[in-house]
């Protein structure tokens, strides 16, 4: 890009037909041709192109080229029909018209920042430049721009990474996830070009630097940043499309020559036989390659979902020589698993480690000779465990070690075809172990060949994350049932600064044993865990006594799925909560539950002389019991309760008279449950939650009864108050 | 013995003539294919299918309406839906289990093991006469 200086033709040229120069963008096409774009003033939103052609006219053909191309990247189409031609001493000009790509298609900008004095100052710039149009929205932290972006339209986010709640790579990573679809522009004081590069693979499109631009260079960034993310969408959903069509016909081709393969149609002659091997072998490696690219495409992406659970690597390895001894005899190799018995559990997805160690070993078979040993071989670290796959090739070139993880990337060209690769498995490889938290490598063997290593954590060390070690003794202590240990730690960091403990289960079996060992304050449960949904942990844990009333949040990652049910079911959940969670709302949820449990136990007020019924009563609540309406009426003025248990046939006067007068000090209905020799015919009264009869009824069923009508009378008033 | 009757839905006439092939393995296999999902509909209600494997890329009425349509029709309600599909990533698994389908079943797939599959999403009822 080149700026014209005034006396150019080109803005000779627009200002003879009335023109300002706004927007001037400028690209050289060939030496001899500059395509310059500018603001149409009659049309705001028509971004016109005007290309000089020096020296002489045959270059209109480059000119049409010049506009096409302005045209597809603006991805508008082109027209033609408003060329003009300007004679000039120099050339000639070129008009064409394209409808606006710019701030117009920008109406809404998300700016997290919490500066202040910048926040105005970037207002300032957009007021005072007339893009009026858009609308520039503010928010100071992470957790108000994820609530922001969760119910309202936003066209770009404009991020500074250093905020109260999230700083740096973190902040863009966050800001990411929050909208993945959404361009993201980084703007920041931190000039530093290694972290620039990162924040560009953590998916920003842009690093700018305060100071150093100013609003034309923004609103321009901005407008490129928008153009970048659409074009990187269209790529994917390119990639994606395009291997889904391939797989039609190769569906048609692999079965055809597989049914052939099989002698579906007859046995085949040897000659044809081979040939049709040929075919049938390298389609299936077409399926493959495909598989690869919309796996790798996929990952790149972040839309892989990781299912993590404690996976056993050893008969994960046995299963992956399994499956691979074919494949083996066929190159003439042999695969030999070396190390202890001992059980080395690592925390993974037990699908993308099978294809992590699958694909070191086909590796390791196909570039060893024949009659030699793949030696596989499993250690146990403290933290880590570490696999081996060794093989007896000749090695990798030097030259090719530094490209050896990136896709396409094979040491000889003739190797794809030679060996049947794809030059996608250690690109594959590298992303998967990257996401299970681990890493990968290779070394040189001793006496030849190659050693490929993948490290990754161990379970034992994992699970002694789980417990929150670092939080204050005195921390309200909360569950956090969540099988993604990155979101999991983050929320921990997060709780512990507003003052929780957050202990973690990655599975529904580890929170009920977790939740039994020890008792905790609330519950956090994600609604997609690997070993059962949400929902059926949810029951587990209501089934527990002392979990009976203790707050429940859920959080998920779907906000379709199970809401429903859940609302409907008797559960008691507190709240659901979508991801990425809204983390005032959950601290403000957490707050209120966790100081109203602490507060007292609940206070039931029992009017009847059965001291059984007191006596089992007193195991969940304070009891206060009385035997006649007088002493009621003085029990109600010495506190609140929060349930009544009456008995109407109390012989000194009759029960239902006090019914009315059943309040607490701030004139609410206190609820009651009638456990009496008859009372069906108050079971209508509103006030009545329950009438059970004593003949009927097991003084075990009455507390369970009365336990629940707390917890739901509990949970009512945290939504009251929340 | 009753045959297995399997409804083949797929707008593409090659993958029917492969499946029709790979099913004929199995010899308690009877199958017919339709080449759009209003067929199938019609198809479905008159000729009962033990089981109806369904394309989800196919022009006009695509594989999940199908299902639907199928699931409204009280005559069809009860068929089990196995999709038949390159569309086979996991999120897309689960939204076609969450449709309704018994289970999925990916292209390219292995012919000399298809009806094996199919055999696998019977109903017990239909399944009884295996081998």
């Amino acid at each position: 890009m080149r700026k014209l200086g005034a006396g150019n033709p080109i803005n000779r040229f627009v200002r003879r037909i009335g023109g300002a120069r706004r927007w001037p963008c400028i690209w050289a096409i060939a030496p001899s041709i500059l395509t310059y774009g500018i603001w149409c003033p009659a049309d705001p939103t028509l971004f016109q192109y005007y290309v000089l052609i020096r020296h002489c006219c045959c270059f209109r053909r480059w000119a049409i080229k010049a506009f096409r191309y302005c045209a597809v990247s603006a991805g508008r189409a082109w027209n033609r029909n408003v060329h003009r031609r300007l004679p000039a001493d120099e050339g000639q000009v070129i008009v064409a018209g394209v409808k606006q790509m710019s701030t117009k298609l920008i109406k809404a900008i998300l700016l997290i920042e919490d500066n202040v004095g910048d926040v105005r100052l970037l207002r300032e710039m957009f007021k005072d430049h007339g893009a009026h149009d858009t609308e520039m929205v503010h928010v100071d932290c992470m957790s108000a721009a994820e609530k922001h972006l969760v119910s309202h339209s936003v066209d770009i986010i404009l991020l500074d990474p250093g905020l109260p709640d999230a700083q740096g790579l973190g902040a863009i990573r966050r800001a990411h996830a929050a909208a993945p679809r959404l361009p993201l522009v980084v703007l920041t004081s931190l000039d530093d070009e290694s972290i620039a590069e990162q924040a560009l693979q953590e998916g920003a499109q842009d690093y700018l630097i305060k100071g150093q631009i100013e609003v034309r260079g923004l609103l321009r960034a901005l407008r490129y940043a928008t153009e970048r993310k659409r074009l990187e969408r269209l790529k994917d959903e390119f990639v994606s499309t395009v291997s889904h069509e391939l797989r039609t016909p190769l569906t048609s081709i692999s079965g055809s020559l597989g049914l052939l393969m099989g002698n579906a149609a007859g046995s085949l002659p040897k000659p044809m036989a081979r040939l049709l091997a040929i075919a049938h072998t390298n389609s299936q490696r077409l399926v493959r390659l495909v598989n690869d690219i919309l796996d790798i495409e996929k990952m790149q992406a972040g839309r892989v979902v990781f299912n993590f659970s404690r996976v056993g690597v050893r008969p994960l390895v046995v299963q992956a020589i399994e499956a691979n001894r074919g494949f083996a005899e066929g190159y003439r190799v042999r695969v030999r698993l070396e190390g202890a018995r001992a059980a080395a559990d690592v925390r993974a997805d037990p699908d993308r480690l099978l294809q992590v160690v699958t694909n070191l070993l086909s590796n390791a078979i196909k570039f060893s000779p024949a009659d030699s040993e793949v030696v596989v071989a499993i250690e146990k670290g403290a933290d880590m465990v570490r696999l081996t796959v060794r093989d007896h090739g000749s090695g990798i070139p030097i030259d090719f070690r530094p490209l050896i993880f990136e896709k396409f990337a094979q040491a000889d060209a003739g190797d794809a075809r030679q060996k049947g690769g794809t030059g996608l498995g250690l690109s594959i490889v590298k992303q998967i172990v990257d996401r299970l938290r681990g890493e990968v490598g290779f070394t040189d063997a001793p006496g030849g060949g190659t050693i490929f290593h993948v490290q990754l954590p161990c379970w034992d060390h994992v699970a002694s994350l789980a417990l929150d070690r670092d939080a204050k003794s005195d921390a309200a202590r909360l569950l956090l049932c969540e099988d993604d240990l990155d979101t999991a730690l983050t929320l921990r960091e997060q709780l512990r600064q507003v003052g929780f403990a957050t202990d973690f289960a990655y599975s529904a079996g580890d929170a009920v044993t977790r939740a039994v060992a020890a008792q905790y304050h609330a519950i956090l449960v994600d609604i997609h865990l690997p070993d059962g949904d949400g929902v059926s942990l949810i029951v587990r844990l209501r089934a527990l006594p002392q979990y009976h009333d203790t707050p429940i949040i859920v959080v998920s990652g779907d906000p379709n799925s199970g809401r429903d049910d859940l609302r409907s079911s008797k559960l008691n959940v507190l709240d659901w909560l979508n991801k990425p969670v809204d983390f005032d709302r959950l601290v403000q949820l957490l707050a209120k539950s966790v100081a109203q449990q602490a507060s007292r136990r609940p206070r039931i007020l029992h009017v009847d002389e059965d001291n059984a019924v007191a006596r089992a009563l007193s195991e969940i609540a304070d009891v206060v019991t009385v035997n006649s309406i007088e002493e009621a009426r003085l029990a109600l003025k010495t506190g609140d309760f929060d349930l009544a248990v009456l008995d109407v046939a109390l012989a000194k006067g009759a029960s239902p008279d006090l019914l009315p007068e059943l309040r607490d000090s701030k004139g609410n209905v206190i609820p009651v449950v009638v456990f009496s020799a008859n009372g069906a015919n108050l079971a209508s009264d509103a006030q009545v939650q329950a009438v059970l009869a004593k003949s009927h009824t097991s003084i075990d069923s009455l507390v369970a009864t009365v336990r629940d009508r707390l917890a739901s009378r509990r949970t009512n008033l945290f939504k009251e108050v929340v | 013995m009753t045959d297995i009757r399997i409804l083949l839905v797929d707008d593409e006439p090659d993958i029917r003539e492969v499946v029709d092939v790979s099913l004929g393995l199995d010899p308690e296999f009877k199958m017919r294919a339709c080449a759009s999902g209003a067929d199938a509909l019609v198809t479905a209600a008159e000729w009962s299918p033990s089981i109806i494997l369904l394309d989800v890329m196919m022009p006009l009425m695509d594989g999940p309406t199908t299902l639907a349509n199928l699931r409204k029709n009280p005559r069809t309600a009860h068929i089990p839906v196995v999709f038949l599909t390159a569309r086979t990533q996991t999120d897309e698994i689960e939204q076609y289990i969450s449709l309704g389908a018994q289970g999925v079943l990916s292209k390219p797939f292995n012919p000399m093991t298809l009806a094996a599959s199919v055999r696998d999403y019977l109903p017990a009822s239909a399944a009884r006469h295996a081998p």
